[in-house]
């Protein structure tokens, strides 16, 4: 290994990241958590050829799952060939009936994906997630880069490494490829928030403005930048940093106050792009998850190239008998949660709790899903300066401009429990930089 | 066939000034097989600027933002109707019906409206039509009208589960037992002939036409109605949508005349 030297200065750069606020916050049964996100400085290294079968994969399902999006929200094709059922879709927490028939610039939904994914002690990668609303992340690996090379020079002089800095040239493209005339301004929920740090340190790479929503209005039917002394500039793409629920108060949730009233209804007339566009939630949830396969051969004609965890959905007969037969193997997963919540494995309950899920299993079959428990591979990490094994995941970035661009490095992300398997930074997890090798 | 005029006033008055307000509203009548609209006019207090636009299910709403300073915010819009011009609504948008097959929101059935639906329902055999006016007579036989014993957040089940509502919860319990039916339903706001407030009511689709009922008044929809919007639950119809600044407390007043012209 050519680069012993940087796991020196572990700490170093440690202490560099939360100097630069680099922390993540999550909001969970409306409080607010913050934490920092330890770094791990022994990276993910992935060969050239193993990342160009990633990113053909990755490619191929971000086309889809947009594809998938524009067809839900215009003609229902994949519902009428009966590819997947109705229920999957329409009663999904992520459909929003207020996108129908509202068609984003140049027809892409979901410009900025995160895609989980794990490498298998079968060598073999399988996709766990599809993020398609606000996946947030990528400014970690380049934030580490910039600050292990600053410490270990050499490290990057001697290896053969693809610069991970360009993300913020693939941002920009993908903004300017939907932008309808005006800035590029990335919203954020504001400095209190703790990815604070994510959206300026995106906005200052990209050049876009760095706003809240109080620094945005919609005159007639155009947005427009507020500047701070009152004039008014016209806002052409925004990379908005809330959810889809409050984007916009005259349009979804009424109570939201960070939102920009009526936002909405400007994108509907094509008079503004926003990124990613809302209602993406009805192609990432878990329950959709199960069918992005059979989404890659119906849209594209192809087999997919990436597989899915094997996975069970209760709601059919022959699955809910498969689940209940192999009940402790399986893990399960509530399809209306996220970050790791709402998983749990069959073999880790006592009898009284198996018993109860297993009843609201039958009562909402819908709600869950099923996994085999993929045994993925552990990578190195340091613990008192010494290296452990532990689970870790990728999650990548494919970015949609005028063709998909995968970026090619990622947030590798480990849980610090020996015993887990759950990596989201969200139930105290750190990360690791993702190398990936150019020759 | 009717030719009706019909007016719709709303006024909200505020304890203190409001410095803006943005607004949506969403009660515009369109045409539609069953009805004609003419002359449409729209007066809106302080005087402002306003956007057409559609909701995803294609109502006709306008949007806007009033920046005057004002203590009360007025809204009228006055036309003409001709009704009863079909039975039903065609279904063209075959895509959108879809949507309305799927428990949703409000008019998602629980265990007090399951255990009815299969008592007094489940065994009905007819076809679409005679099946849907034959479980409105049942819910109104089984259901009370009582005004102010709900609210607009009150579900179906819930309704259902203390006996009494208002045509909201009628038209939620009704989309909820024929949801259970397997036939696709959608709630509809309007108007009906008389003075008071607006109205709700069920469409149902049955062999790709959409026929109206009224469970509140159990009857089929004819030409006394004019039908501004539909959607999957009350909320999806919302007539109006605002948020202030300043302003206090707030009265709201509705007023609805239809006569025949």
């Amino acid at each position: 290994m050519n680069h012993l030297e940087l796991l020196e200065h572990t700490d170093t750069v440690n202490e560099l990241l939360a100097r630069y606020g680099v922390k993540f916050g999550i909001y969970k049964n409306n409080t607010f958590k913050e934490q920092l996100f330890p770094f791990d400085a022994i990276p993910r290294i992935i060969e050239a050829d193993e990342y160009a079968y990633l990113e053909k994969g990755l490619k191929q399902r971000v086309l889809a799952l947009n594809m998938f999006l524009k067809d839900i929200y215009s003609k229902k094709q994949i519902v009428k060939d009966g590819v997947i059922p109705k229920d999957f879709i329409f009663a999904s927490s992520g459909y929003m009936a207020e996108c129908e028939g509202v068609v984003p610039p140049k027809d892409i939904y979901s410009h900025i994906s995160g895609i989980d994914l794990v490498k298998g002690k079968d060598n073999v990668w399988y996709i766990l997630e599809d993020n398609l609303r606000v996946p947030s992340g990528a400014s970690y690996p380049m934030i580490a880069r910039e600050l292990c090379r600053r410490s270990s020079p050499g490290t990057f002089t001697d290896l053969k490494i693809e610069d991970n800095r360009n993300y913020a040239k693939l941002l920009k493209r993908t903004f300017d490829n939907v932008n309808t005339g005006g800035l590029n301004v990335i919203l954020t929920p504001g400095r209190y928030n703790a990815a604070y740090f994510e959206h300026s340190f995106l906005a200052e790479q990209t050049g876009a403005q760095l706003v809240n929503g109080s620094e945005l209005t919609v005159k007639d039917d155009m947005l427009y930048f507020v500047t701070a002394d009152g004039k008014y500039e016209k806002v052409g793409a925004v990379y908005r940093r809330i959810s889809d629920e409050y984007l916009d108060p005259m349009n979804f949730n009424p109570e939201s106050l960070i939102g920009i009233p009526h936002i909405y209804d400007v994108f509907k007339k094509g008079n503004v792009a926003l990124l990613n566009a809302p209602g993406n939630g009805v192609a990432d949830d878990k329950g959709i998850y199960y069918f992005v396969p059979k989404m890659i051969k119906y849209y594209l004609g192809e087999e997919p190239v990436l597989s899915n965890a094997p996975t069970y959905l209760p709601f059919y007969e022959d699955d809910m008998k498969y689940v209940l037969d192999n009940f402790d193997n399986l893990v399960l997963k509530d399809v209306a949660e996220a970050g790791g919540y709402g998983v749990v494995f069959g073999n880790k309950m006592t009898a009284q709790q198996k018993e109860d899920f297993i009843a609201l299993l039958k009562a909402e079959p819908r709600r869950f899903i099923a996994q085999e428990v993929i045994d993925f591979q552990d990578l190195d990490i340091l613990e008192d300066g010494k290296p452990v094994p532990r689970k870790a995941d990728l999650r990548a970035f494919v970015l949609m401009a005028d063709e998909p661009l995968v970026w090619k490095s990622g947030l590798t992300r480990f849980s610090r429990n020996p015993d887990s398997f759950i990596v989201n930074s969200s139930q105290g997890g750190g990360f690791k930089d993702t190398w990936v090798l150019s020759q | 066939m009717k030719k009706l005029h019909f007016t719709y006033e709303m006024q909200i008055d505020y304890s203190s000034q409001v410095n803006s307000c943005n607004f949506t509203i969403k009660c515009i009548p369109a045409d539609t097989l069953r009805q004609k609209i003419d002359n449409i006019k729209i007066n809106m207090y302080p005087e402002t600027d306003y956007q057409w636009g559609k909701d995803g299910f294609k109502n006709l709403q306008i949007w806007g933002k009033e920046d005057k300073p004002h203590k009360s915010f007025r809204f009228r819009i006055e036309g003409d109707a001709q009704t009863g011009l079909s039975e039903f609504e065609e279904c063209e948008d075959t895509d959108l019906s879809m949507v309305f097959s799927c428990p949703h929101g409000l008019n998602k059935a629980g265990e007090t409206i399951r255990n009815f639906f299969d008592k007094k329902i489940n065994n009905i055999d007819a076809c679409t039509y005679d099946k849907v006016i034959a479980v409105t007579k049942l819910l109104f036989e089984a259901f009370k009208y009582q005004s102010g014993s709900t609210n607009v957040n009150t579900t179906a089940e819930e309704a259902f589960s203390q006996g009494c509502g208002v045509c909201q919860d009628y038209s939620h319990i009704l989309i909820a037992l024929l949801h259970l039916l397997g036939i696709t339903a959608r709630y509809v706001t309007g108007f009906i002939i008389g003075e008071g407030e607006s109205h709700a009511w069920v469409e149902f689709l049955d062999d790709g036409k959409w026929y109206g009922i009224d469970p509140t008044n159990n009857t089929p929809v004819n030409d006394d109605y004019i039908k501004i919007g539909h959607g999957r639950d009350a909320r999806d119809c919302t007539i109006n949508r605002g948020i202030m600044q300043g302003g206090g407390l707030h009265t709201q007043t509705v007023s609805v005349n239809v006569r025949e012209a």
